[in-house]
């Protein structure tokens, strides 16, 4: 059951291009599950007037920690709060999802914190993971850790992770697979895996209002419906989304 | 003792405070306790459900926030079944919103509501090709449509009015004229967002509904116009975000308020406001809302 609460930011610290916040939740644990996310905003202000819809990357029995890449004002100031300075949080929210014990995880730039946080739920797998620059791959030797089988890639070097994914397809045979990434890449990753699509399922990013099913406006189209990322997601079989 | 209760038109509220249709649907009910709100307004429902518009469908803007949600929603039958026996368990008036993109729609979806509060007529969506602020704008369509729903329920119907009318003094007299309980002023402003990589307008409809402590202020004056110049009962509504927004609505005439956008930058808003009233009523020694219109403090 979501709640919304005051919480006090106990760290704050740059992963690479990002700021991971970790924030003081003794309840969360209990209740957060794979799949789901937080709505975060700083209390006491109304610019920005809208929480931002974020995964957890990791929740223990203390804390939550979540991942900040800034896009604009909004994150930007969530991404400059203090340790010992609160945030507001909304959650958890969305659909639960039951991880397979292993699987493949596929995941570009900020799109590894919310496979990060489902790796801890799985065995095993194999995770293919692409970032701009070598040094912008945070979390691979943590994933690692966890019996991954970890293969990455950069634009700097060598290319993307559609440009991995399509020298490694028969990997996805059988497999359940999991993608998070900017929308361009999950698009163009569609075009290229087939029939794996059929059981591969994507995380969904969208501008949100509520978090809670009211507003409607973080609508997708599933088949030839509009579902809401914050109710029916944000997970979705990739075959079924139908992007713009 | 304070009393917050508020009656008008055969409308009766256990205070001040009811949830804006748009912002809220039953998940919102595991965050806010009802039982405490004055009053709930569901989301717009036509006769068949409507998908809505295409992405995206909100974003910011100084202030507030600019939405074109399109009126999705999934219907008059499925409110019936699946949320209205929901939303009964709570103590709190409800009250359900309704969309249509004729008379006749407005005629047909009011025959099929019972058991509620009282009904609150859209005539002033600004993100819908057919009716919405179109009907709003139109002091004859204005009166047709709350006389064809008045004629079809013996529920009280509040007519939700666009600030878009060039005098929504003149449509407020025809919802009056065509039998309206109350007019709530008002729904969101229209406005526009420039997306400025692609060069083309934000939303696929080009125009958005402004809402938020942006247009307060425009808001609060429709208010006041209406409550000098006619004799219905006003519910305000626009950008109230604290207790001192709704004191100058009430001031401004309005017998209730309703709270929309605000729940979206805190969830705990309604109930926020509703104890700051408590307390501030406590220590001007107010015992109801009457009060705070007419006491001025030395």
């Amino acid at each position: 059951m979501a709640s919304f609460q005051i919480l006090p930011v106990i760290e704050n610290r740059v992963v690479g291009p990002y700021t991971l916040l970790r924030v003081e939740d003794k309840k969360m644990h209990s209740i957060a599950k794979c799949g789901h996310f937080v709505m975060v905003g700083l209390p006491d202000s109304m610019d920005p007037f809208l929480l931002r819809p974020i995964s957890f990357l990791s929740v223990d029995e203390k804390s939550f920690t979540i991942l900040i890449k800034v896009k604009g004002k909004g994150t930007e100031k969530l991404s400059k709060v203090k340790e010992g300075e609160s945030l507001k949080i909304l959650g958890p929210l969305g659909k639960a999802l039951e991880p397979p014990e292993n699987g493949i995880l596929i995941a570009g730039g900020i799109g590894i914190a919310p496979l990060y946080y489902q790796s801890e739920w799985m065995k095993s797998g194999v995770l293919f993971y692409g970032a701009k620059r070598e040094k912008d791959l945070v979390f691979k030797e943590e994933i690692k850790d966890r019996g991954f089988i970890v293969n990455t890639i950069s634009e700097e070097k060598r290319g993307t992770v559609v440009d991995l994914i399509s020298e490694n397809l028969n990997f996805l045979k059988g497999k359940k697979t999991f993608v998070c990434g900017p929308e361009s890449m999950i698009k163009e990753l569609k075009g290229i895996i087939g029939d794996y699509a059929k059981d591969t399922f994507v995380y969904i990013e969208r501008r949100m209002g509520c978090g809670l099913g009211g507003c409607k406006s973080c609508a997708v189209k599933v088949y030839f419906e509009y579902k809401l990322v914050c109710q029916d997601g944000p997970i979705f079989p990739l075959h079924e989304v139908k992007f713009d | 003792m304070i009393d917050l209760t508020v009656s008008f038109n055969h409308i009766k509220l256990k205070n001040p405070i009811i949830l804006a249709s748009g912002v809220w649907d039953l998940p919102y009910t595991e965050i806010v306790d009802f039982n405490k709100l004055g009053g709930v307004v569901y989301k717009g429902i036509s006769l068949k459900p409507r998908e809505g518009n295409p992405t995206p469908r909100i974003t910011e803007t100084p202030c507030g926030v600019i939405n074109s949600i399109g009126l999705a929603n999934k219907g008059v039958e499925n409110f019936n079944k699946e949320v209205l026996p929901l939303l009964k368990k709570f103590d709190t008036a409800i009250f359900v919103n309704i969309f249509g993109e004729s008379i006749e729609d407005f005629s047909r979806i009011s025959e099929k509501i019972s058991d509620v509060s009282g009904i609150e007529v859209n005539i002033s969506c600004p993100n819908v090709k057919k009716g919405g602020v179109s009907f709003g704008r139109d002091p004859k369509t204005a009166y047709a449509i709350t006389k064809a729903v008045c004629k079809n329920t013996s529920l009280p119907v509040i007519v939700k009015l666009t600030p878009a009318a060039s005098n929504i003094v003149e449509i407020a007299q025809a919802c009056l004229d065509g039998g309206a309980s109350a007019v709530t002023a008002c729904n969101t402003y229209q406005g526009l967002v420039i997306d400025i990589e692609s060069k083309k307008p934000l939303f696929d409809k080009v125009v958005g509904g402004v809402s938020g402590p942006a247009i307060k202020p425009q808001a609060l004056y429709k208010v006041y116009q209406i409550s000098e110049g006619v004799e219905i009962p006003v519910i305000g509504s626009g950008g109230i975000t604290n207790y001192k927004d709704v004191l100058e609505y009430l001031i401004a005439g309005a017998k209730s308020i309703q709270l929309g956008s605000v729940i979206f930058n805190n969830p705990l808003a309604p109930m926020e406001i509703i104890d700051n009233i408590i307390k501030y009523m406590n220590e001007k020694g107010y015992r109801n809302l009457k009060d705070i219109r007419e006491c001025i403090d030395e």
